[in-house]
């Protein structure tokens, strides 16, 4: 047994950490929620110079050939600095199945600009159901010549506004079986027909309602096989539940530092509030959540980046870190008494978020059924 | 980063595993649905004879002390020491007596002619010990502890009571605390270690009935024992050091209790797959799956947290935090099982092992009882939770 991080990975998180502690400060933070697009270009721009941007994909495409254990110490870092924009998106939701199911020439198109910072990707999956399953996928794909059109209505598509190709998960044949008759497309964001409506989310992210309408795309730009589509989306969310709960842990350490300093500083009966045995105790249960929930996800990431059957540790990480995050971020609030309910301090900004993250890719309940599956139940 | 045993560790874990098959074989009676670690359930007649068969197959096997150095019959391997914990108290075999624990203690503390005496005994599988640290008013505050010991000529003459000395009935030796200076400054620096038998003259047990209704610990009085001088464990007055030492090593106890809770989740599950209500098994009724994924989560949880501390203790890094929160987390979702049991069960959760109907050999009703002893014995989780917060400096309390 090894639970150490590699020199590299020790590297990653500190040079990522200093990074982030100088790049992103909350002010900017808070700026991106009220900005348009959500994300600075410019910050972007010097993470693809830093390899970030590239970091799982091959080098013969431009990337850092790390792996996805990698990737998580990476998204630690950012969840602990609340970095907005579409790096999940981007790097996870689209480049991740890019390289996993594209075509060569579709990793060639794609995956060294995704490197360079040259585009942003997403994935629509989600419909009016809200729910992550087969059942929900209404949005159809209809072939005509070379052609198919695909028409529907995805919600909750993280930064769609600013995507310059989505993969949009639509029904190519009815079937009594749900998770049938479904397939993948690579598609232009800026195509013909599609029209995307930022929502007004807990976190300030940007997740948007985007219709297509009758939009054309050429057969080639299915990823993966026809009709095929669910078992990648199944394999896609995982990832990407994976991916939150490591930005989730990083939030956590954070909470839980940011709670104990406040606890040293703020005087009451003319002691630190911290000396009461009370807080200490709740403290302590917050540790216990912050580092159990941290072993977990390096477990389910491991598992993963060994090509391990992993379904059961990815459910246990994401259902786990979902409701120990939202404790610490509840207990956090408790503790830091009224300035913690105020946008002067930057508690709150973890405390939207928490909520945020525990429902995107699988809340518990979801991760549960998940679990239970793999129980045999 | 890798979770996995090495090669050594996973062919002696198969070893183990056929040994605890061979057990079931051999020893353990058919229907046999496994039992708590610890000495109180050898409070029960059959369990006590199974486990005395089962620890001197131990000591035959040389599996126990496998932490101790080659000379005392060990093989200097912490990392097979808990993998035959984990699976011994998985299969809820009982036998693994807490002597291998107190040798660790002897192996740090006692003299050469301590160890020689006393470790071998135990590797072989031949004795058991006990633990005498509570007094009827020192529980969590053990360094205020009364039981007086004077030294005479060629003895300690033992006066005063213990209290909750789990299984000392059935036990060779225990390791008492006790006074020896009652006018040190501060209280923790006048406490010395004995090895006592508990069968001198002057000692006087009572055994109290638990609340599982089994006869599991003592009350301990002394009146004028005598204690040989060459039984005192460490220097004298410097009983604390030992202390901390014993806690050190308890750091493992959330383990203990989290692989005794997973025998009873799978057979809750295996409960709810083979059970059927209105027409269809308990296993599809989505509220049930969903409460006992969140327990196969939590219980997978504490697993990786026991991971860190095996692997952190081959690092030769210190525990003592990371144990008193598994500590915390184990004996709470232990409970919190117990109780999840007690209510998928139902009307038939109240019935013990000896009634008619009786539904997984009454164990989660002997669970919920038992188990509100795991969030107290080894340290209380409220004890727990001031270690963990030590370090953060966040000030001492009043």
């Amino acid at each position: 047994m090894d639970l150490a991080f590699t020199e590299e990975q020790e590297m990653l998180w500190k040079s990522a950490r200093d990074f982030l502690a100088d790049k992103c400060l909350k002010t900017m933070v808070r700026e991106m929620e009220k900005d348009e697009k959500g994300y600075s270009p410019e910050l972007w721009k010097e993470m693809a110079d830093l390899g970030w941007l590239g970091l799982p994909f091959p080098e013969k495409y431009e990337g850092g050939g790390m792996g996805l254990l990698d990737l998580v110490v990476l998204l630690e870092e950012m969840g602990r600095a609340c970095l907005p924009g579409p790096f999940l998106s981007t790097v996870v939701l689209g480049g991740l199945p890019v390289m996993e199911w594209g075509s060569e020439e579709q990793k060639q198109d794609i995956l060294p600009k995704i490197c360079k910072g040259d585009v942003i990707l997403t994935l629509a999956q989600a419909e009016s159901s809200a729910r992550y399953d087969a059942v929900s996928i209404q949005t159809s794909a209809t072939p005509e010549g070379d052609d198919y059109v695909i028409s529907g209505t995805k919600l909750f598509v993280p930064d769609a506004n600013i995507a310059d190709s989505i993969i949009c998960v639509a029904r190519t044949a009815q079937s009594s079986n749900p998770e049938k008759g479904i397939t993948l497309f690579l598609i232009d964001g800026k195509s013909p027909g599609i029209s995307t409506t930022v929502l007004s989310t807990i976190a300030g992210d940007k997740q948007c309602e985007v219709i297509f309408d009758k939009v054309k795309v050429p057969k080639g730009s299915v990823l993966g096989e026809v009709g095929q589509g669910w078992e990648m989306v199944k394999r896609i969310l995982e990832w990407a539940a994976l991916a939150k709960s490591a930005e989730m842990a990083g939030g956590n350490q954070q909470v839980l530092e940011m709670t104990i300093n406040y606890a040293k500083e703020r005087i009451q009966f003319g002691r630190p509030i911290g000396s009461f045995q009370i807080i200490q105790h709740y403290i302590a249960d917050m540790s216990l959540d912050v580092d159990s929930a941290r072993v977990t996800l390096y477990k389910a990431a491991w598992k993963l980046n060994e090509g391990l059957p992993c379904a059961n540790e990815i459910s246990v990480s994401k259902g786990w870190i979902n409701d120990a995050y939202r404790r610490v971020a509840t207990q956090a609030c408790q503790i830091h008494g009224a300035i913690g309910f105020t946008k002067d301090h930057d508690l709150e900004l973890y405390f939207r978020r928490a909520k945020a993250a525990e429902v995107l890719f699988g809340d518990s309940d979801f991760h549960r059924e998940i679990v239970a599956q793999e129980l045999g139940l | 980063m890798d979770f996995r045993l090495n090669e050594e560790e996973q062919a002696f874990q198969n070893e183990v595993r056929d040994f605890v098959q061979e057990l079931f074989r051999d020893i353990l009676p058919p229907d046999f649905a496994g039992v708590d670690p610890g000495p109180e359930e050898e409070a029960r007649e059959d369990i006590e004879k199974i486990a005395a068969q089962v620890w001197h197959r131990l000591g035959a096997k040389g599996w126990i002390g496998l932490g101790w150095p080659k000379e005392f019959g060990g093989q200097e391997s912490e990392s097979k020491s808990w993998i035959l914990n984990q699976e011994l108290i998985y299969n809820g075999i009982p036998g693994m007596d807490i002597a291998a624990c107190q040798g660790d203690l002897i192996l740090q503390f006692g003299t050469e002619e301590q160890k020689k005496r006393f470790l071998p005994p135990i590797s072989r599988g031949e004795v058991k010990y006990a633990i005498g640290m509570s007094e009827p008013d020192v529980g969590s505050d053990m360094f205020s502890l009364q039981l007086k010991a004077e030294e005479k000529e060629d003895h300690y003459l033992f006066n005063g009571q213990k209290i909750w000395n789990s299984g000392i009935q059935r036990t060779d030796w225990c390791v008492v605390y006790a006074r020896t200076d009652p006018n040190a400054a501060k209280q923790h620096n006048g406490i010395s270690v004995f090895i006592i038998d508990p069968k001198s003259p002057g000692v006087t047990l009572r055994p109290i009935t638990q609340i599982t209704g089994l006869d599991a610990f003592c009350e301990v009085f002394y009146d004028d024992v005598k204690v040989p001088k060459e039984n005192l464990l460490g220097e004298k007055n410097r009983g604390k050091d030992v202390s901390m030492y014993a806690f050190s090593i308890e750091r493992s106890y959330g383990m203990v209790i989290l692989h005794n809770a997973r025998r009873y989740f799978d057979q809750l599950v295996e409960y709810c797959k083979e059970t059927s209500v209105n027409g269809q098994p308990l296993a599809k009724d989505p509220l049930i799956r969903n409460r006992l994924a969140e327990m196969a989560i939590e219980i997978e949880v504490g697993r990786n947290m026991g991971d860190r501390i095996n692997w952190m203790t081959g690092q030769g890094m210190l525990t003592v935090i990371p144990g008193c929160q598994n500590k915390i987390y184990g004996s709470r979702v232990a409970q919190k099982l117990s109780n999840l049991g007690m209510e998928i069960l139902g009307l038939y959760g109240q019935l013990d092992d000896t009634s008619k109907c009786t539904q997984l050999g009454g164990r989660f009703r002997h669970m919920y009882l038992s188990s509100r002893a795991w969030s107290l014995a080894g340290g209380t989780s409220e004890m727990s939770r001031n270690i963990i917060a030590g370090p953060f400096g966040l000030g001492l309390p009043n």
